[in-house]
């Protein structure tokens, strides 16, 4: 493994990308709402609320909803945009293997998530700071912590998909169903099961859930903070395996399928 | 077994001893009787080289696109410092073949050797030597030419100060610090020459270097490739018209739907062919003596006279004697063309015939 090649090229797709205006404007975009969210979240709450939870929440809401796509943005065109290019050839023809590209630009792309995420949570958290004196940080940290990796493991996808299309439209295209289907497709259809088969009216502090119903929320990543709202959720570790392995597997395969093309 | 002629250091009898390289053999000379001890010397060893000469080698190379074979048991191999052109008309296999060698796509079938490396097994090592420019030349549009080319002489390990000068040489010296995005198609082409030229690749692989160039941006590039050959590198260049690599090339492969059809120095392929360039003369007017004593020039094969037009099939060096001896014999020269033999003419030479 040829460490300063992966460093050249994560590099190298970092400030590429940290200049492509789409990704620009989708991160001013998530800046602001965050810090609107976290400035009335942490304003205006009775004493009797925990000010940094419900800005939180909120924040969640943002963060399931913009994070992945500009992960699907970021990645969709790493590879099958360069093959389209021409740019790939010329890559490839230099002392490097496919194993170290598909590395380098994972943690370049990566890199550029990580920065949007800690651009906007730590204006966010100066303001909260501000309005919350005295806070403990752990939770909001922690916050963080998993937003990047929800982040990381939608990269992941939407570099699989690169490899995985011949067409760079068609990558975007596959990349943007994936987001609909997690963000919006699965709830319907897991809601609709759980109701017509186990449960009726509210679920309520005292509901035991089916011991299929936390595996199958979580096989989607973006439920990673939802799954916590469930009566007996599972704990944080176990909720953070799923983006971790949508991570490792999709990226896994985007090595498998690349170390195969033709370009 | 080897065979060496000894002398014996008394008598100086000459003895022929055979032996195993390294073994150690006693003699005793039949003449004097002297004895002595003779050790063979030890053969060289291998070089790192595994063949002579050769720094590019392409053996039964077959590459297939579903069912259609779009190179078909392809062989040849390009002599180390020689430059090396290879030609066929678009869609023959030229850019499928050059990508096998860089390990871009997957050959069905064959064998290449770069510097003595596998390019399956070893590619990362044989892709050290080389320096590639692309059919389709493309940048990262986001970056200017300068960080494009830092990025790539990261990647090459090479000290960046050589990119400047190098991008000023090709003569978009004003657009260093511009978005690649914003560049045209033939400064995109004369950035891809630089970039392959980065670091002195000891191997030069060109893919239509001309493509997109004004005529001024083809010679710098002719200049370019014969640069590089004094400096020794091996230059292999792929080109659709063939009087753009005749110029240059030492030897040529001539490659026609997946098939290499010839493979050959310029000289031998023109002899075989037999084709010459032909001289188109246009004059004021035309005579009879003017016809006689153009067909009485040494190297003169054919002269066909059309109106005030005289076409004149000739080698090369008879060119400029046949414009003298028009002028000596009294025509008024009105224009010059020169005709040079088209590639199909080659093709039609090489696959009917």
């Amino acid at each position: 493994m040829d460490f300063k090649a992966i460093f050249s090229i994560a590099k190298k797709e970092f400030i590429d990308n940290f200049r492509n205006k789409w990704i620009i404007i989708l991160s001013i975009i998530f800046a602001i709402l965050v810090v609107i969210i976290s400035y009335f979240g942490s304003q205006g709450f009775g004493q009797d609320w925990s000010p940094l939870e419900d800005t939180i929440s909120g924040l969640e809401g943002i963060v399931t909803l913009i994070i992945p796509i500009i992960s699907l943005m970021l990645g969709y065109a790493a590879i099958v945009g360069e093959i389209e290019k021409g740019s790939m050839s010329s890559l490839l023809a230099l002392p490097v293997n496919r194993c170290e590209i598909v590395i380098g630009k994972f943690l370049g792309l990566g890199s550029v998530i990580c920065s949007t995420i800690l651009i906007g949570f730590g204006i966010s958290g100066i303001i909260i700071a501000i309005n919350v004196p005295s806070s403990d940080y752990m939770p909001y940290l922690s916050f963080i912590g998993v937003s990047i990796l929800l982040g990381l493991a939608f990269l992941s996808v939407s570099m699989f998909f690169s490899t995985l299309f011949k067409k760079r439209s068609a990558a975007m295209g596959g990349a943007f169903f994936l987001w609909f289907f997690f963000a919006i497709i699965w709830q319907i259809i897991l809601v609709g099961i759980l109701f017509a088969t186990i449960l009726s009216g509210d679920i309520t502090e005292s509901t035991s859930m089916p011991g299929w119903f936390f595996p199958f929320l979580l096989a989607n990543p973006l439920m990673v903070f939802s799954a916590a709202g469930f009566p007996d959720a599972p704990s944080i570790y176990w909720r953070i395996l799923s983006p971790i392995l949508w991570i490792i597997i999709p990226l896994l395969l985007t090595f498998l399928r690349f170390e195969k093309k033709d370009t | 077994m080897t065979t060496k002629t000894v002398k014996c250091p008394k008598c100086k009898n000459e003895i022929t001893v055979t032996g195993k390289p390294g073994e150690k053999i006693q003699i005793i000379c039949p003449k004097c009787g002297s004895k002595g001890t003779f050790t063979f010397p030890q053969k060289n060893p291998e070089p790192k080289t595994t063949t002579d000469s050769f720094t590019i080698e392409v053996n039964n190379l077959t590459k297939k696109y579903n069912n259609f074979k779009a190179v078909d048991d392809v062989s040849f191999s390009v002599r180390s410092g020689e430059i090396f052109g290879f030609l066929g008309p678009n869609g023959a296999g030229k850019t499928t073949t050059i990508k096998s060698m860089l390990g871009l796509i997957y050959a069905n079938s064959g064998e290449i050797k770069i510097n003595g490396f596998d390019i399956k097994k070893r590619g990362k090592e044989a892709k050290k030597y080389i320096g590639y420019l692309p059919e389709k030349v493309a940048f990262y549009d986001n970056l200017t030419a300068l960080q494009n080319m830092y990025f790539y002489a990261e990647m090459k390990t090479i000290p960046k100060e050589g990119c400047k000068p190098l991008i000023e040489e090709m003569g978009i010296g004003e657009a260093v610090n511009k978005k690649v995005g914003k560049f045209s198609k033939g400064m995109q082409q004369r950035l891809g020459m630089a970039r392959a030229l980065l670091g002195n690749p000891p191997i030069l692989i060109l893919d239509e270097p001309s493509g997109g160039l004004d005529p001024r941006g083809v010679a710098l590039i002719r200049n370019k490739i014969r640069e590089m050959k004094d400096k020794g590198s091996t230059v292999f260049v792929s080109s659709h018209i063939l009087a753009e690599v005749q110029e240059v090339c030492d030897r040529v492969g001539i490659i026609d739907k997946g098939v290499l059809v010839a493979e050959d120095s310029v000289s031998k392929l023109s002899v075989k062919l037999n084709l010459k360039p032909k001289l188109i003369i246009e004059l004021e007017k035309i005579s009879e003596k003017i016809v006689e004593s153009v067909k009485k020039v040494e190297g003169v094969e054919k002269v066909e006279a059309f109106g005030v037009m005289i076409h004149v099939t000739c080698n090369q060096k008879a060119k400029s004697k046949i414009i003298i001896s028009v002028e000596k014999a009294g025509g008024d020269i009105v224009n010059i063309q020169t005709k040079e033999p088209s590639l199909e003419e080659v093709f039609m030479g090489f696959t009917e015939g």
